[in-house]
């Protein structure tokens, strides 16, 4: 065993003395974890091509400071160990100041806790949980925390007047987030919520979790979730024969499994920078290097003001030290105008009041409405 | 690079711990434990809870070793009549109800979960791990050559014969329980001060059968076989992220072609090495002359 330990440490120090000390023409390089394998791949595809559209902008303008940008991209496996496996490779080895991460906050956290405690930068760019707020200085959430997004979904709810609403969400952090604030909102506008129903996701059929919503009869259903998830969950509620309006958060990262069956009668919230000038930008560069935008998902732009900002910091710092990313990134964010529209964050680098756009399903398409911020 | 060494080595212990607690049930006694990460789980939950709780670090271990000897029982309540098949659906349900239990319960930080005190010195991270992994691999060694492993390789090959010859195979496949839960049990407790956090997503059935990939790689039935699997199979991940960043493809592509490189090593082992890296000797003994 002895042997086989220490020829894997040999070829591993081999490796890590190929890498020399920084020079001025040095990529400077970035970390991106996402789950390239498992389950959600297709989100952090998503995530992970916006990054790279960030990285070919920056290059093409010249890089930092004449330095280029250059990814390490790791597959978490959607596993909180190999999420960590693929931190302590980036952090450790590759010495990377900054990560990118999409992932669930069970596959977050422990990144973060890594990264707090090597003194790095991790930008996340998909979790919303609570807890993220535990890494002021460290964590940097792109996406905005789900509470405000819900509150946006509950007042629009109560402004089409419904009165009776049901909850319909995935068991996640992002699920139960997204309802308790919008259920918060519209219970306060004098609402009424008649049922809940959070399913466990990763089943391919939600019948059984959907049918009790069918006797209350619920003017409206406040929904949340993608992937396949969100596509069994809608046929499943189509089956039923559910007639009440669905209000989702982010609409269009649901699966729409029926195009009639949702027509005219899902609306949502959703963040409001894509379909500003930067956003559309953004699109049109994912077309031209990924044959078109039919898969273009709203997790492109996320990643892709994720590197942005980064970059912004290690320019304006004159540093790709990560304690110098981390004291620069609150500034640099105050001016940027990304792709998910002007970023604002609290004390703790969680994104507070992001511009909202009111959207509505018609005829295959998500039409903005109205926007709000 | 020195630091990710020693994070290597430290997951390697804990993960061998894991496998030389599943070749007491599996490799020695034949019990197909589908739910190993079970009592892993209850560890690291125990810490956890202990943690909230204000409680110091041996108060979650003590509780977490305390769980996983009580769970066992009332998991081998409704197995100790069935055949080994059934031992396989029973404790792979008990180990899903356990994370879907924790999904669930708000109390148990739910798809949250739960902070935990890290360890502050990587380096003492490691030194517990590899004491914890010397402590199991003794236990496991000692069992395997002692009088009582040699009745649970009797009782793996034939229970019928285990009880003509006055043994009770519940006896033994009761104290195989305890002591393999309690065993993963400690390396949960153990996990959960180096992750510094559990949730329910830690503890799916994948983490289980990566158990058992390591266990059937090195060797079922062989002490030193299970932790070179173990090794193997966390080494093998990790040094493959490697060789895929010499590859210029993207990086989607690049990563399924790494899990299905690594699913291949796995094949061509099982169809060229179907015994495991070390192999379970044999012991010849001439009962007559002696």
């Amino acid at each position: 065993m002895k042997k086989i330990l220490s020829l894997a440490f040999c070829s591993a120090l081999a490796l890590a003395a190929v890498q020399g000390p920084a020079r001025a023409a040095d990529p400077i390089e970035i970390g991106v974890i996402a789950n390239l394998t498992g389950s959600a791949v297709k989100t952090s595809v998503q995530m992970t091509r916006g990054v790279e559209l960030a990285a070919d902008a920056i290059n093409a303008a010249g890089g930092i400071d004449g330095r280029p940008v250059k990814l390490i991209v790791e597959d978490s496996e959607n596993r909180a160990q190999e999420a960590l496996n693929a931190a302590n490779k980036l952090y450790n080895v590759d010495k990377v100041p900054a990560a990118i991460m999409f992932g669930g906050s069970g596959l977050m956290i422990p990144v973060a806790e890594l990264a707090k405690e090597k003194g790095r930068v991790l930008v996340n760019t998909s979790s919303s949980s609570p807890k993220l707020g535990n890494y002021p200085g460290t964590l940097f959430s792109i996406l905005p925390l789900d509470d405000i997004v819900g509150k946006e979904l509950g007042l629009l709810m109560a402004d089409s007047g419904a009165k009776t609403a049901a909850i319909v969400v995935p068991n996640s952090t992002f699920g139960l987030g997204v309802a308790e604030a919008a259920a918060a909102a519209f219970e306060a506008k004098g609402g009424k919520i008649v049922k809940k129903v959070a399913f466990t996701e990763g089943q391919p059929d939600y019948r059984a979790d959907i049918q009790p919503v069918v006797p209350a009869k619920p003017d409206v259903i406040i929904t949340a979730g993608y992937g396949d998830d969100s596509r069994a969950m809608l046929k499943a509620a189509r089956e039923l024969g559910l007639t009440a309006k669905w209000y989702a958060a982010y609409p269009s990262i649901l699966e729409i499994e029926n195009k009639d069956f949702l027509d005219g009668k899902l609306f949502g919230v959703d963040n409001g920078g894509y379909s500003q000038p930067a956003g559309k930008a953004v699109a049109d560069k994912y077309g031209a290097k990924f044959n078109g935008t039919a898969d273009l998902m709203a997790h492109v732009y996320y990643g892709y003001d994720a590197l942005m900002v980064v970059a912004a910091a290690i320019k304006k710092a004159g540093s790709a030290e990560p304690a110098a990313i981390a004291k620069a990134l609150p500034d640099v964010v105050k001016a940027y105008d990304g792709a998910t529209g002007k970023i604002a964050w609290d004390a703790r680098g969680q994104r507070i009041a992001p511009p909202i756009d009111v959207i509505e399903y018609k005829a295959g398409d998500f039409v903005t409405t109205a926007t709000r911020n | 690079m020195l630091d990710f060494a020693i994070y290597c080595l430290t997951i390697v212990a804990v993960w061998s711990v894991l496998g030389l607690s599943l070749n007491i049930q599996f490799g020695l006694t034949g019990l197909v434990n589908f739910g190993q990460i079970l009592p892993f789980g209850l560890g690291a939950y125990a810490a956890a809870l202990a943690a909230q709780a204000g409680m110091p670090w041996p108060a979650g271990a003590a509780l977490g070793l305390a769980f996983a000897v009580v769970v066992s029982l009332l998991v081998l309540l409704p197995a100790r009549r069935l055949s080994q098949d059934y031992w396989a659906l029973i404790t792979l349900g008990a180990g899903e109800l356990f994370r879907l239990t924790a999904l669930n319960a708000p109390a148990l930080g739910g798809a949250d979960g739960l902070t935990v005190p890290r360890f502050a010195d990587p380096h003492l991270a490691l030194a517990c791990a590899l004491a914890l992994m010397a402590a199991a691999w003794f236990m496991a060694h000692r069992i395997a050559r002692s009088p009582f492993g040699r009745m649970l390789k009797v009782l793996r090959e034939d229970e019928v014969l285990a009880a003509t010859l006055g043994r009770n195979p519940v006896t033994y496949q009761r104290t195989v329980s305890i002591i393999g839960w309690a065993m993963a049990a400690a390396a949960g407790v153990l996990y959960a001060h180096i992750v510094g956090y559990v949730s329910p997503s830690s503890f799916t059935v994948t983490e289980t059968f990566i158990v058992w990939t390591a266990l059937i790689l090195g060797g079922p039935g062989s002490t030193l076989g299970v932790v070179i699997g173990a090794a193997a199979v966390q080494l093998l991940s990790v040094s493959s992220r490697f060789v895929a960043g010499w590859i210029d493809l993207p990086a989607d592509v690049l990563a399924n072609g790494r899990l299905a490189l690594f699913g291949l090593v796995l094949v061509l082992m099982f169809l060229f090495r179907p015994q495991g890296l070390i192999p379970e000797t044999k012991e010849v003994r001439d009962a007559e002359r002696h």
